[in-house]
């Protein structure tokens, strides 16, 4: 009889495990991942975009969202300044702060971005980059989800040169074929 | 739960509860009717469409009923059916839609929009996008205003009210500022594309306008004018000019509708196109002295450009960087009884004179 308990117990904690796991996996990837961004640079005009840039323009735009996806569900606006520049920061910093008044944030899981550089300057301080992102979206009210979907967004983003990475200065979602 | 996403709180809402009800109900009741026509209805029921043959026997069947009974019955279900129908349909309108807030899928920065609602009482409306993220009570049934403020910045709005939500978009309004790249600030003369010009396109909030505007490139130089208009893709315009033949500051301008940014280019001679020199004998040695050194558009190079002269005899070679100074650079060299000297700056070489001492 005792044994039948015991299995019983050992049984339903390795269910708990088995449910609880997919849980805590999901966790991580909200909290820390950084995006896939596949960038595409061969069209780039009017100046060619040199390998290493092309790189570290990848790896910044990835910083970038990570960093945005944290500040906008953490309601958090130092994660922005490393990545954001100008006109996009200021935006990001006021949009948190008005969520953080209104006790409302947002939440994206980022499934991975499909980047393209239109536009790199001649003299290679600036560049614009079409990117399809692939989302899932929740904005929440506390606890409360006012809205989630899945959705495929695309945006255009400015970045400038800074000292040693590339920043957002500018990132708006354009309705598709814009 | 590999996903975030939680389901949609739609399929909760108690106002679509008696909806679903009402018209599954009746969804069931045609059915019901329909199946009930066909076992009512089975061969031979209507007898004046028999074979002749059949119909003597056919009459005495007591399942077999007057054609035009049983028409009156069929058009009747009919009727009703279709009016279930119809109610059918407009019940699942309204669970679908009711409630839905009805919201352009554009909107022009800082327009202000009115949003039709339906029902009673309070809610509160969310409305969250890039820099907004507002949560105030409205009341059902009228309309709920969104100002121009609120919808200042370009992008992906989320709405939601009521249990409801969806998203829209707000585009940039007309071009209100340029941001302007003119690089570089100093320019040779008389160089191919040299010049480049890059113009952002922004409305009054900040916004990129991305639709095609046509950018005016404007290089000025004492009233000589070489304009190039270009049009924006995406929000950006850029061009290449050639700098003048002419030395001196330039004014560059890009402009587009009522916005304009100037910046000044400053074009200098470009290399020297060459260097004379002459030599003498002087108290302390061999003075050698450039004519005025000029680009080959006829620009006196600038002062501070950097000649170097250089004498070789037999104890060997003297060098002596000179800066050109009031348009000729001049160096003191070393005595010397037999030496050759030469005059260069950057990858002009000039002429080379073979000095003798008597």
């Amino acid at each position: 009889m005792r044994g039948g308990v015991r299995l019983g117990l050992v049984l339903t904690a390795l269910g708990a495990v088995a449910l609880l796991a997919p849980m805590r996996k999901s966790g991580l990837v909200l909290a820390g991942a950084m995006p896939s961004v596949s960038l595409n640079a061969a069209q780039a005009q009017p100046r060619q975009v040199e390998e290493t840039t092309e790189k570290a323009v990848a790896r910044d735009y990835a910083a970038a969202w990570q960093a945005m996806a944290e500040a906008l569900d953490q309601n958090r606006t130092d994660l922005l300044a490393a990545s954001f520049i100008g006109t996009a920061n200021d935006k990001l910093r006021a949009g948190i702060e008005q969520q953080r008044k209104t006790g409302l944030h947002q939440r994206i899981v980022d499934k991975g971005h499909t980047a393209e550089i239109v536009f790199y300057s001649p003299e290679g301080s600036a560049m614009e980059l079409h990117d399809t992102a692939r989302l899932e979206l929740q904005t929440m009210d506390g606890g409360k989800v006012l809205h989630s979907e899945n959705a495929t967004i695309h945006y255009v983003a400015l970045l400038t040169a800074a000292e040693n990475s590339w920043k957002v200065r500018v990132m708006e979602a354009v309705p598709e074929g814009q | 739960m590999n996903s975030l996403l939680v389901e949609r709180p739609f399929s909760s809402a108690p106002v679509e509860r008696p909806f679903r009800v009402a018209s599954l109900a009746i969804l069931e009741e045609w059915v019901r009717m329909l199946r009930s026509k066909s076992s009512a209805s089975p061969a031979g029921e209507y007898c004046d469409r028999m074979d002749p043959s059949l119909q003597a026997r056919s009459a005495d069947d007591s399942r077999c009923k007057p054609r035009s009974t049983w028409l009156a019955g069929t058009a009747a279900k009919i009727a009703m059916a279709c009016a279930a129908f119809l109610f059918v349909v407009c019940c699942l309108g309204l669970y679908g839609f009711a409630g839905e807030l009805n919201v352009p899928a554009t909107v022009t920065a800082g327009s202000g929009l009115s949003i039709p609602t339906s029902g009673s009482g309070d809610a509160t409306l969310y409305l969250v996008g890039p820099g907004t993220a507002i949560a105030r009570k409205v009341q059902l049934g009228a309309n709920v205003q969104l100002s121009g403020e609120e919808l200042e910045n370009a992008g992906r709005y989320v709405i939601a009210l009521d249990g409801n939500s969806t998203t829209f978009f707000v585009t940039a309004a007309p071009v209100h500022s340029v941001a302007f790249l003119a690089r570089p600030s100093r320019v040779p003369a008389d160089t191919h594309n040299v010049i480049s010009g890059t113009a952002f396109l922004f409305d009054r909030y900040q916004n990129l306008v991305l639709r095609p505007q046509p950018v005016k490139f404007e290089l000025n130089e004492n009233g000589q004018v070489v304009a190039r208009t270009e049009t924006s893709k995406d929000g950006v315009a850029y061009t290449k000019l050639d700098s003048s033949k002419k030395a001196g500051p330039a004014q560059f301008t890009a402009a587009s509708g009522d916005a304009s940014v100037r910046r000044v280019v400053q074009q200098v001679a470009a290399d020297p196109c060459n260097i004379r020199m002459s030599v003498q004998r002087d108290p302390k040695g061999i003075l050698a002295r450039t004519d005025p050194i000029r680009d080959c558009s006829g620009n006196p190079v600038p002062d501070g450009t950097i000649v170097t002269f250089t004498a070789t005899d037999a104890q060997g070679k003297s060098t002596v960087d000179a800066r050109i100074k009031q348009g000729i650079a001049q160096a003191q060299l070393p005595a010397s009884r037999d030496a050759t000297i030469s005059v260069a700056s950057g990858v002009v070489v000039g002429n080379e004179i073979k000095w003798r001492s008597e």
